[in-house]
């Protein structure tokens, strides 16, 4: 058995400076390289390298038409680059409790009624592109 | 010098002071912040009077 599994009951979801980590039931960080194959006729095993990075951040958010709310903050970035700031808890920063920040994400899409006759509205957002740096110091 | 109004950025009335990357345009379009500068509104070319 794992001795310290994460539970995230708690964590911060910061997009474009604007905390939104009451509206957000789901984020996932996708840090990816590209692997560029660099296999020769010498080697037995296929061999790879890094190519450019590609990493992407999706959320799930509750739709909240209201004022500083959900629409307000997400209905202007679509088609521009913005920054995103997640932490597993919305504590101090630390290594423990690391914070990752994906700098010139790109929105392209983004679905302003995404609604269904008796359920709570939520959105899909996706992020891609941009630079993912890991901090655990203030 | 840009002034928060949204609680979701830090206190309202103080001013914002954005890191790399943050979308201004953003925040002033959706209402998330204010600014004490004038926007230089686009120029619109008017058709010439008829006579």
């Amino acid at each position: 058995m794992a001795i310290s599994s994460t539970y995230l009951s708690n964590p911060s979801v910061t997009i474009n400076a604007v905390d939104l980590s009451d509206q957000c039931t789901s984020a996932v960080i996708n840090y990816v390289s590209e692997q560029l194959e660099n296999t020769t006729f010498s080697n037995t095993s296929r061999s790879f390298t890094s190519g450019l990075y590609s990493n992407t951040v999706t959320v799930t958010l509750y739709q909240s038409y209201s004022a500083s709310e959900t629409e307000a903050s997400i209905y202007n970035l679509v088609g521009t680059t913005t920054t995103l700031v997640l932490k597993p808890t919305s504590s101090a920063v630390g290594a423990t409790n690391p914070s990752y920040t994906l700098t010139g994400a790109f929105l392209s899409a983004h679905t302003p009624i995404n609604a269904s006759l008796g359920e709570l509205s939520t959105i899909d957002l996706t992020f891609a592109g941009g630079v993912l740096t890991k901090a655990t110091s203030a | 010098m840009y002034t928060i109004i949204s609680p979701r950025l830090g206190t309202p009335g103080d001013e914002f002071i954005p890191e790399d990357g943050v979308n201004i345009d953003a925040l002033l379009d959706g209402g998330l912040i204010s600014t004490d500068t004038v926007k230089k509104s686009s120029k619109v070319k008017s058709e010439p009077k008829e006579q």
